[in-house]
């Protein structure tokens, strides 16, 4: 039997075994749900969320139905400004031919308060010159010269399920990946010399890149396992929650299916290596963990560009950068349903290169003396 | 051409500054126990770890049944089996699994793996415990079950570095009589201790290691010479 079958097996029994990482993977399958019920929650909670308006003044006639209407509450106050600081979101004096309006820019019920008076004072303005223009018999349609007519390309429902998916599947794809192997992989290296059972797998005559080959295989599965797990509690949680400006349940593009699948499996190869050369640096598993724990900063910052720039649109030589690369081409396959073979191939390379100089690294470090030595 | 089943030629190795074998020669017989004495840091373990290809030597040969360590590393280590003082088990695999893994990475499989390892745990007296994890062992225990999984595969060749010095009495008596077991079966067993009594008691010939240089070589008796004790002799010759 090949070794690197043997140590593959042998590997995925104890991880099978291990709580630490059977937890890991639990935590991701709950934890992904957890905090897309959080997210539904409160943007519900913010869309239907009534603001209160505290006013001085005469309201202007038909004013207040179309405020409440649209969740700001009157409350008449003696002082908008002192009552705009903490007793109400917004405060408003209604003066003849004015309105003035104190409102708090730190505090972000104001915020929102202010964008709703905004938009329906600018309506209400609208309604009172078309009334005013057709009693004096002028046709209204004098105030909009131009008429813009909207045709969108794509559902704008789709449009907002996608740019969530975008940010949010390659997020959860890539940490999940690294964190689900985190474990097994520093079991699988820094554990064999805290353990001290390194130096009988070494006499083995098993030659040692079999060794590395079936280790890595091992921590590629279990990266593997742990992505498909929250991945498909986070899917299974869509078809139950809606989240925000998307009125029904998020799917993902057909494009998008097989180039996650690649994608998974490459950035999977090459984080095992890169975590089992770190971990075979690390004498015990305490160790390990202060070496690996910067990879996770390292690589959520390229997801994280994503959600700041959703329309960054680099040029190739982006797509050279390990995990960047992943990023762009998945938020593409989701939002545009559409691969760029270019840019697939270049972040392909650019991955297994990754992996394939980890995996020297990490067979480098596998064979040295001081592994034994110090 | 010689007999030896472990020859060890002018070797030497430094690590780091640390010169620790200055061109130590010995060689070590099948059918007997060749002991590896000397105290702390004088080269014992460095010594062992470049027979079992552990560590590559700076000069001199190594040869284990014939095979180089250097330019046939596989060849040795089908031949050698290595129990040492650290303990080291995968505690989440049951003492059986243990033995399993290394037997299948030794190239054992099918109805051979099942017959040695049945044999090994039935040799060792370990059907109690084979099915238990290996966390859940006594010391003693973990010990047998690295004795099993280092003879296994029926190497030529038994090194034993400090095997007692992590047990209780009862475990060590154990742990000598399989040494004493294994050269009865002809094997070549190499012993680095530093405990004279049991180095007395059970090598038939010895090299005494001080300073990674030979300082004394032979059979036991001679080693000992007019001293009262193994030990004696071993103090007047480190001390000269």
């Amino acid at each position: 039997m090949n070794a690197a079958w043997i140590v593959f097996q042998k590997e995925l029994m104890e991880v099978l075994r291990d709580r630490r990482t059977m937890m890991a993977i639990g935590l991701a399958a709950l934890a992904t749900p957890l905090v897309l019920f959080v997210i539904s929650e409160v943007s519900t909670q913010t869309a239907t969320q009534t603001y209160t308006v505290g006013y001085s003044g005469e309201i202007p006639t038909g004013l207040a139905i179309l405020l409440q209407a649209t969740g700001l509450k009157l409350k008449a106050v003696a002082d908008p400004a002192a009552a705009a600081v903490k007793q109400v979101d917004l405060g408003v004096a209604f003066l003849p031919g004015e309105i003035d309006e104190y409102y708090d820019p730190t505090r972000q019920s104001a915020q929102i308060a202010d964008v709703r008076l905004q938009t329906i004072l600018g309506q209400y303005d609208a309604a009172q010159a078309a009334a005013a223009l057709k009693n004096s018999g002028i046709d209204p349609g004098i105030l909009t010269p131009i008429k813009l007519v909207g045709h969108p390309l794509s559902s704008p429902v789709q449009a907002a399920s996608n740019a969530f998916l975008s940010f949010f599947l390659p997020y959860i794809l890539i940490t999940m990946i690294l964190t689900g192997g985190f474990s097994a992989a520093l079991d699988s290296s820094a554990g064999e010399r805290e353990r001290r059972t390194l130096e009988s797998l070494l006499l083995t005559p098993a030659p040692r890149s079999r060794l590395l080959l079936g280790k890595i295989g091992a921590i590629t599965v279990v990266s593997l396992a742990a992505a498909v797990v929250a991945i498909g509690s986070m899917f299974v949680a869509l078809t139950q929650i809606s989240l925000p400006g998307s009125s029904s349940h998020i799917t993902l593009s057909p494009a998008a299916v097989p180039v996650m699948v690649w994608l998974a499996l490459l950035i999977a190869f090459s984080f095992s290596s890169v975590s089992l050369a770190l971990g075979t640096l690390a004498k015990n598993f305490r160790q390990g963990q202060a070496y690996v724990t910067p990879l996770y900063f390292i690589t959520i910052l390229p997801a994280s560009i994503i959600l700041f720039i959703p329309d960054f649109n680099p040029n190739l030589a982006y797509y050279l950068i390990p995990i960047l690369n992943a990023v762009l081409v998945l938020r593409d396959a989701i939002v545009h349903n559409s691969v760029s073979w270019m840019a697939l191939t270049v972040t392909s390379l650019s991955l297994l290169a990754t992996g394939a100089l980890s995996w020297f690294a990490a067979l480098r470090l596998f064979t040295r003396e001081a592994l034994l030595t110090k | 051409m010689t007999d030896a089943a472990v020859a060890v030629e002018r070797l030497e190795k430094t690590l780091g500054k640390n010169r620790v074998l200055q061109g130590i020669s010995f060689e070590a017989k099948p059918g007997e126990i060749f002991g590896l004495l000397g105290p702390n840091g004088a080269g014992k373990t460095t010594t062992l770890r470049i027979i079992c290809t552990l560590l590559s030597r700076d000069a001199g040969t190594v040869k284990v049944e014939g095979f180089d360590t250097t330019t046939e590393p596989q060849e040795v280590r089908r031949r050698i089996g290595v129990v040492t003082a650290d303990i080291g088990v995968y505690p989440r695999l049951s003492a059986r699994e243990n033995i399993e893994y290394f037997a299948k990475l030794c190239g054992l499989m099918d109805g051979e793996l099942t017959r040695k390892v049945d044999a090994v745990i039935e040799r060792l007296d370990m059907g109690s415990f084979a099915k238990q994890r290996a966390e859940s062992l006594s010391s003693g225990q973990k010990q047998k079950v690295a004795i099993a999984r280092a003879i296994v595969h029926d190497p030529e060749v038994l090194m034993f570095d400090e095997p007692t010095s992590n047990l209780d009495v009862l475990a060590s008596k154990e742990v000598r009589e399989f040494m004493v077991e294994a050269k009865g079966r002809g094997k070549c067993v190499i012993f680095s201790t530093h405990v004279m009594h049991d180095a007395e008691r059970l090598c038939d010939r010895m090299a005494i290691l001080h300073h990674g240089l030979i300082v004394a070589s032979g059979p036991t008796e001679q080693v000992r010479g007019t001293e009262r004790d193994l030990e004696s002799a071993f103090l007047a010759l480190v001390e000269a």
